[in-house]
């Protein structure tokens, strides 16, 4: 009750995605109570780190370790993981 | 034994090599008859997607892999693929080892194993974690060539989310 304070979305990158934003983590900032989708936030995202746009068609998005579609509703205090096409074996 | 382990499954990703050893042991029960272990290696040479008319240009010579992983989701998918194989098929035990960092030629970057009363279901069963780890789990593959080049690997990936898509 009462909280003004800007709410933060731990978002974190990857691979390719982390190194054109030169980044691991970053934290967007939502107004109280302000949940958005997590195809928003990657538009937010983007905007901020205009070298990760070319890269958003290929990503897919995990909020707190699991994978969820874009219209996911994305809040304060979840984690957010860009994932580009994975490549592990 | 580290990473997540019980009777019947164990899963890990780990920054030192991985001894086949430790999964032979793991996974020879007296209810298997048929033991499937998957190998990855770091491989010396790569096609590349564009073949040009030279002899010498047409394949890439690597030096070493180096391997990215989002740790606890990495985890937990592994996790879940173990437990579908031990639900799809009538798998005893079964294993998902990951390397992560740099993975010299020739060395194992992953392992996926399966032991079953009968070798049609363990070939089935590996095949599939190992397949599915390659579409699912968040760990990314970087290429360094002798050339001093470097990249990072784009997999194969479905552009929808991928895991438990009946909760979706």
């Amino acid at each position: 009750m009462g909280d003004t304070k800007p709410q933060g979305v731990q978002v974190l990158l990857f691979s390719v995605i982390r190194e054109r934003a030169g980044v691991d983590a970053t934290t967007l900032y939502l107004d109280p109570g302000e949940a958005v989708s997590a195809g928003v936030l990657l538009e937010r995202l983007a905007t901020t780190y205009p070298s990760i746009r070319p890269m958003l068609p290929l990503v897919r998005i995990a909020v707190n370790q699991e994978y969820v579609p874009k219209k996911h509703m994305v809040q304060a205090g979840d984690e957010v993981a860009l994932i580009t096409p994975v490549s592990g074996g | 034994m580290t990473g997540i382990s019980n009777d019947s499954a164990w899963i890990n990703i780990q920054e030192t090599p991985l001894s086949l050893e430790e999964v032979l042991e793991f996974l020879r029960v007296e209810e298997a008859g048929g033991i499937d272990i998957f190998l990855g290696t770091t491989r010396r040479w790569t096609e590349a997607e564009e073949k040009t008319t030279g002899e010498e240009t047409d394949r890439r010579e690597t030096i070493l892999l180096e391997y990215e992983c989002y740790k606890p989701m990495a985890l937990k998918e592994m996790h879940r693929l173990v437990e579908e194989s031990l639900a799809r098929w009538p798998v005893r035990r079964a294993c998902l080892l990951h390397r992560i960092g740099e993975v010299p030629l020739r060395e194992i970057s992953v392992i996926a194993g399966v032991a079953a009363p009968h070798r049609a279901d363990a070939f089935a069963a590996c095949r599939y974690l190992i397949d599915t780890l390659k579409i699912r789990v968040p760990i990314w593959k970087k290429e360094h060539f002798v050339d001093g080049n470097a990249r990072w690997v784009e997999g194969d990936s479905a552009p929808e989310p991928l895991s438990s898509p009946d909760t979706m």
